[in-house]
């Protein structure tokens, strides 16, 4: 979205803003406006002596907006037109209803509740106005969203109980928290990993246990955080899937080297860490994934399929 | 820049404060700063003022003065101008400075947060509020064109790729614009169809075209939502499961487990788990390898069966 050029286009909409304020507040000091309205003085300064010159057509005694500043005092008189601020744009107003949308659904966050309020304020206020906006990013880690923004916030050192993709077995790691970050339908706490000795991204969801401790954090974040998607490294395998249309989903969301569209199917190579992890989501594709390359991870799937069906035989009731 | 301020505010003024609708060349005359000796000129500038207050959200009203004369002339109804009375606790001015920071839309909510602290009587408590370390992104795609559609009612027609299938033109009267656990979607009443169907926004493509005149649908149904853009089951599936999970993973499947666990056989617990969309919920099964299996009913433990026996006949 394109923003709209400084200059006197920004500076009217200030002022619709300002007035209706300094009509209820007369004698504010600049320094006040200054700080309510982040604008420096000789900016509202002056954008309070061209308002001297405005009025209504006739623009005689009794058609003028009156200003007066004495020392570091201001007021504003005969400007009733302007006792109400200027109404919400459009885009205002659904740039708000998302933003408030967005975090009012997420649950166990501390603005949850009192944005639930607002929306619901500002939908009856705008009525007809108010485009149609709904946004659920629930998702099974949200618990752990306000003690890991907490423990960002105060720069302190978490302790994870934590499951990778790719394993069964939980594991015990220190991480540094840099940020907490939604991406796909998941969130991330983002971080430097102990364990791992580099930069890390944690899901929400895989968290077992998140424990604060009373250590500062020692790694300071990188200037450019990377978003949480997967990125390959040099000694990356690559892994070749024939998908079929129900598993094209995994071409927006994994970074993918190559893309061969077939009559009914699309074959893609990717990088993966380990032959585990892809392992798991060919699993998880049920099917509507064919491992192509390379023969380790055939086997490896084979395998995971087999071990699964037969628990399915030994629990058998 | 100065000159162009005073021109707007007394503009603004002018239209507001005036009793009949005022024409160019009323406006040419009287309204202070437009007053150039050349018509044309001041024509132009006339009009570059006006789009550029009504994309500022100032409701510049175009009237024709009576049915034999084309003659255009303009006013500005203060009850339309005018904020509608809201004013929010602090505390939920507050969040929505959080929100809006969180979801990196400051920038372009700035201007309209603080119209509202000033309805609040508090203008600057934005300002006030800590940098949360919370991120989301939250850029639609077609955004823009999708909510301005949306708010003046008129139809639009796109480009859309079903998965798997053909992409076809769809004409659509946007109702909702839905986000789903990070995917976007357009709800809407689809023309061909005759029927309100939900679009996934990264399918659609090339761009999003208005058809048509504003006002060309009535107010849509009040009940859309989220529910919109979720997958039904067939009628008559199971819409829970029992699944066994092993200890490593019980904690993780707890979390979507209605109620709490209980002893199954051997070393497996038992949870009870909604199912809204099959194939979702065999995908979620599946993720956890051997450690997570369908008990029952019957028909989704086999379709997960299935896919197994799939997966191991195509990989041996």
């Amino acid at each position: 979205m394109t923003r709209r050029p400084a200059g006197a286009l920004q500076r009217l909409e200030r002022v619709l803003t300002m007035v209706p304020w300094l009509l209820e507040h007369p004698g504010a000091t600049l320094d006040e406006l200054s700080q309510r309205f982040g604008a420096p003085r000789d900016e509202l300064t002056e954008d309070l002596d061209i308002l001297g010159y405005c009025g209504i057509p006739g623009y005689g005694g009794g058609d003028l907006v009156e200003v007066s500043i004495f020392g570091d005092r201001v007021t504003v008189r005969m400007a009733d037109f302007f006792s109400r601020p200027l109404t919400l744009s459009v885009r205002e107003a659904v740039t708000l209803l998302l933003a408030a949308h967005a975090l009012a659904s997420v649950e166990g966050l501390a603005e949850s509740v009192p944005l639930r309020r607002a929306v619901a304020a500002l939908e009856q206020a705008l009525g007809a106005q108010a485009a149609r906006v709904a946004v659920d990013l629930r998702s099974d880690g949200d618990q752990w969203l306000a003690p890991a923004r907490q423990a960002v916030a105060n720069g302190a050192v978490v302790h994870l109980t934590y499951r990778s993709a790719s394993k069964a077995e939980v594991t015990e790691r220190d991480v540094e928290p840099w940020s907490v970050v939604g991406s796909g339908g998941g969130w991330y706490l983002q971080g430097y990993c102990h364990l791992a000795q580099g930069p890390r991204d944690f899901r929400l969801d895989r968290i077992k246990d998140l424990r604060i401790t009373d250590r500062s954090v020692t790694v300071s974040p990188p200037e450019q955080p990377s978003p949480p998607v997967y990125e390959p490294g040099p000694d990356d395998l690559a892994v070749t899937l024939e998908l079929a249309p129900a598993a094209w989903w995994v071409t927006e969301w994994a970074v993918i080297d190559a893309v061969q569209d077939r009559k009914a199917s699309k074959r893609v190579t990717l990088r993966t860490p380990s032959v585990e992890w892809a392992a798991r989501v060919v699993l998880q594709l049920g099917g509507d994934a064919t491992v192509l390359a390379p023969p380790e991870l055939r086997q490896r799937v084979a395998e995971l399929a087999a071990q699964t069906l037969s628990t399915y035989e030994q629990a058998a009731i | 820049m100065t000159d162009r301020l005073e021109r707007l505010i007394n503009l603004v003024i002018a239209l507001r404060e005036t009793r009949r609708a005022m024409t160019a060349a009323d406006i040419h005359e009287r309204v202070a700063g437009y007053g150039q000796p050349d018509y044309q000129a001041f024509r132009r500038m006339f009009e570059r003022d006006k789009a550029d207050l009504r994309d500022l959200g100032v409701p510049i009203e175009t009237v024709a003065l009576d049915a034999s004369d084309d003659r255009s002339a303009y006013r500005i109804d203060p009850r339309r101008y005018n904020l509608p009375e809201v004013a929010l606790a602090p505390d939920e001015l507050a969040a929505l400075a959080v929100a809006v920071q969180a979801t990196g839309l400051a920038d372009e909510a700035e201007g309209g947060l603080r119209k509202l602290e000033v309805a609040a009587g508090e203008p600057g408590t934005a300002r006030m509020v800590k940098r949360s370390p919370l991120g989301i992104s939250l850029d639609a795609p077609h955004r823009e064109v999708l909510v301005a559609a949306q708010v003046s009612r008129t139809t639009v027609q796109f480009r859309y790729r079903p998965l798997g299938r053909d992409a076809a033109t769809r004409t659509v009267d946007p109702y909702a614009i839905v986000n789903r656990r990070g995917r976007w979607y357009l709800v809407g009443f689809d023309h061909d169809r005759d029927d309100r169907r939900a679009y996934r926004l990264d399918r659609v493509e090339g761009v999003v075209r208005p058809s048509g005149d504003p006002g060309a649908f009535a107010a849509p149904p009040s009940d859309i939502g989220v529910e919109d853009v979720v997958p039904t089951p067939p009628s008559g599936a199971p819409d829970a499961a029992q699944v066994l999970a092993t200890d490593e993973v019980a904690w993780q499947v707890a979390r979507r487990a209605r109620g709490g666990g209980e002893p199954g056989p051997r070393r497996w617990t038992r949870f009870t788990v909604g199912v809204r969309d099959p194939d979702e919920f065999a995908s979620w099964v599946l993720s956890f390898g051997p450690d997570v299996c369908v008990e029952g009913p019957a028909e989704l433990r086999e379709a997960v069966m299935t896919r197994l026996q799939a997966i191991r006949e195509a990989s041996s």
